[in-house]
């Protein structure tokens, strides 16, 4: 079978296609502001549109406990817009999210709604992340024109522990986040506030904890998700911090990595367990590239690996970021050493030629 | 999400579009910001940075401009045409030498033909060579091609060619102007049956009277990767390949055509020649998308005699966009000119679309080349439309890009973020 390359050679196509500026490429931005009801969610984005940061974003918002944020920016239509109206926008309206997003695109091309340059998700407080993210994730879905670059949990600092304890949505939402925001810290005592840092930290370790007084948060934490990799803060999460076995781990690697025993490996992973990798996220240093290559997995469905035009800084090394149920940061690591070791006592296939050839 | 009375649609009004494109800069260029095809950029024996634009109709000749700070430009001198009846259109520099088109309103007029300047100084652009094209049946030079500092390519008419049809009075001329003062003709080409007395019989043309554009030469494309091929835009004859192995001599070796059933006006061809692939564009020139659907087309090109086209970079229909006012489609695109002040890409094909704006492609899958990036500038104060017009394209070694508004916005300074 011929590649693209082989049929349109190019030098200045990686072995992934076009090398990107920046891991979104041209792909619209979105940013999904999750959180458990009553938690602060619509007050912190109301906050967001203000800044110059939120100006041209498309917000889609669901009904569901939640109050319908009229005025926004998408002022054309902004019930159709912003309104699901019709239950959990995570589960039973997956389909309806897609139609939403492509209709919002395909009028703004039009001139029928303003030129928005951002669309961000406001879920039920009842929602797991997960589907959504799973929507996102492939070219099939809204992977192709859409990224998400920042998943924000917003947890109430009054009741935030206790919601955390009684509801595994709530905690789903946490492990999930690039970023975790305690809103209305100013109604609760240092001593309560540290309580849920800690708590927050233990579920998940490499997301930054910041606090928002009256929705009132740095807007770049709603567009950047924050540096890669493990944070001050984080510590491997022991299966103990969960009743549902949920663990979150970074695997990192300063060599090169060969790509197709790497492919090979996470393949595998999926078939067999890939409704425990909840979500598997990171840069790779790939033997042959000349910058990081994105990997993004949410469950069953892999994106595209995309490479980007060069590193942002003078560390090169691979650092994935796997957050699994039932799956110990020991036997993915062993996993992938296992496969990498066979592979290299094979000859190179197709693909390495081709990798390295570049 | 629908269309109603309140939406700009009805009112033929736009919202300004800077999708993955930051806008870095505009200059107005005083007042004369009505631009046309020539976009080329000198770095001047001082360091400067200079970026010479030409203008899209009289009283100014060319503008030259610092773009060293692309956030900063700062004009360094503006050129009046020496008639009213004239245009310049197009230009290149090559080194510290400008090459200028000047085309008439009519034929038979004077001064048609191209200049060349020593800019080293480029606040005192310097005539050193004129060469007349003008002649009963011609307007002069059109569009011209100089980036090897040794032959000028070009589009013009000729004292002594006597078209089949006026509308057929430009052609493909070849100038050595290695004696950069006296520059000498060393070749020529023209469709068959479009001059007179040819055994050929006269092409077939256009429906009039808008379509009829003519059997006559556009862009005239040669690059060093390949300096035997000339990549040659012949209007509403489509394109060529031309072999100038022989400049005395130069041979079809190919041609497309897409018109009919389409409109006609083929205007660049710009190969990428690691991809074998050929990037073709039409020109919209008639207002309020009469000419829809005007394109950029992409050509599989890994046999030059048998040439396929693949795809074509998508555009929104026609809808939003007909009541805008002006035109609406394709036009120029960055030609990944071969000199180092230039970016060279087979990845991102950028062209300009007039009302349409300034669209950025990816093309890494040829067969789906997908839109990254829109800039669609506010209407320009004092412009005779009411609707920007993107009229051309050039992006520096730097990856800033620099489009021009055809009536009034002059200079658009653009960051690419994709």
């Amino acid at each position: 079978m011929n590649s693209m390359l082989d049929l349109f050679p190019s030098r200045a196509a990686g072995p992934f296609g076009r090398r990107l500026k920046h891991a979104r490429g041209e792909r619209i931005p979105v940013t999904i502001v999750t959180g458990f009801l009553g938690a602060g969610k619509t007050t912190l984005v109301r906050r967001f549109l203000e800044t110059p940061q939120g100006r041209g974003t498309a917000v889609v918002i669901n009904e569901f406990g939640a109050i319908g944020i009229d005025d926004a920016l998408v002022r054309a239509s902004t019930d159709e817009v912003t309104l699901m109206g019709n239950g959990c926008l995570c589960c039973t309206t997956r389909s309806d999210l897609q139609i939403t997003l492509r209709r919002l695109v395909s009028e703004r091309e039009q001139g029928t709604l303003p030129p928005f340059s951002r669309i961000l998700i406001e879920t039920s407080g009842l929602a797991d992340p997960g589907p959504i993210l799973q929507t996102f994730a492939t070219d099939r879905a809204l992977g192709g024109e859409f990224f998400v670059e920042v998943v924000a949990a917003v947890i109430d600092a009054s009741c935030g522990l206790a919601t955390l304890d009684w509801s595994a949505e709530a905690r789903k939402q946490v492990i999930l986040a690039d970023r975790l925001v305690i809103s209305k810290p100013d109604l609760c005592a240092p001593e309560a506030i540290a309580q849920l840092t800690a708590r927050l930290a233990a579920l998940n370790g490499y997301a930054p904890i910041d606090a928002a007084i009256g929705g009132v948060l740095d807007p770049q934490c709603l567009i950047e998700a924050g540096p890669q990799g493990p944070q001050p803060h984080a510590g491997l999460i022991g299966e103990a911090g969960h009743s549902e076995g949920i663990v979150s781990f970074v695997l990192s690697e300063p060599q090169p990595l060969a790509w197709p025993p790497f492919e090979r490996a996470m393949e595998t992973l999926i078939a067999l367990r890939g409704s425990d990798l909840l979500r598997v996220k990171g840069f790779l240093n790939v033997a042959g590239c000349r910058g990081p290559v994105l990997v993004q997995i949410v469950q069953h469905l892999a994106h595209p690996p995309l490479e980007l035009a060069s590193w942002p800084d003078a560390d090169h090394s691979s650092r994935l970021v796997f957050i699994t149920r039932n799956i110990s940061q020991e036997r993915v690591e062993a996993f992938l050493l296992a496969v990498r070791a066979l592979a290299a006592e094979a000859p190179l296939n197709r693909v390495a030629e081709r990798v390295n050839r570049r | 999400m629908s269309v109603t009375d309140t939406s700009p649609l009805a009112k033929g009004s736009y919202e300004p579009v800077a999708w993955n494109f930051k806008l870095l800069a505009q200059h107005e260029l005083q007042g004369f910001g009505g631009m046309g095809e020539g976009m080329s950029i000198q770095i001047a024996p001082d360091g400067r940075r200079i970026l010479w634009l030409a203008h899209e109709s009289a009283p100014k000749n060319f503008t030259g401009v610092d773009v060293s700070d692309p956030r900063k430009p700062k004009m360094v001198v503006q050129i009046d045409l020496p008639q009213a009846h004239m245009r310049s259109n197009s230009l290149e520099v090559t080194d510290n030498v400008m090459a200028v088109a000047y085309q008439t309103q009519k034929v038979g007029l004077k001064p048609a033909g191209f200049e060349l300047f020593d800019i080293s100084v480029p606040e005192k652009p310097k005539s050193i060579a004129f060469f007349d094209c003008s002649g009963p049946h011609s307007r002069g030079v059109h569009q011209l091609w100089f980036c090897d500092g040794e032959y000028i390519h070009l589009s013009a008419g000729a004292p002594d060619f006597t078209p089949t049809h006026p509308n057929d009075d430009q052609f493909y001329r070849i100038f050595d102007v290695r004696n950069i003062t006296k520059p000498v003709e060393v070749g020529q080409w023209w469709l068959p049956g479009t001059r007179a007395g040819d055994s050929a019989p006269p092409p077939e043309r256009h429906p009039k009277p808008l379509l009829d554009r003519g059997n006559r030469a556009h862009n005239t494309n040669v690059y060093p990767d390949r300096p035997d091929r000339c990549y040659l835009g012949y209007i509403d004859a489509g394109m060529f390949i031309m072999d100038i192995s022989d400049k005395s001599k130069p041979k079809p070796i190919s041609r497309w055509d897409n018109s009919p059933p389409y409109t006609g006006f083929t205007h660049t061809v710009l190969p990428l020649f690691d991809r074998n692939l050929l990037i073709v564009t039409d020109e919209s020139t008639i207002d309020n998308a009469a000419d829809w659907p005007k394109l950029i087309w992409i050509l599989d090109a890994r046999d030059e005699k048998h040439l396929m086209p693949i795809a074509t970079c998508p555009l929104p229909s026609p809808e939003g966009y007909a009541n805008r006012g002006g035109r609406f489609g394709a036009h120029n695109i960055h030609e990944n000119t071969p000199r180092p002040t230039a970016w060279h890409s087979d990845q991102i094909v950028i062209g300009t679309f007039f009302n349409g704006g300034l669209r950025a492609y990816d093309i890494s899958n040829p067969f789906q080349p997908k839109e990254v990036g829109t800039f669609i500038a506010p209407a320009p104060a004092m412009s005779a439309c009411k609707s920007i017009q993107m009229n051309d394209v050039f992006v520096d070694e730097r990856e800033i890009v620099y489009t021009v508004d055809r009536f009034s916005g002059g200079l658009y300074i653009l960051e690419m973020d994709f």
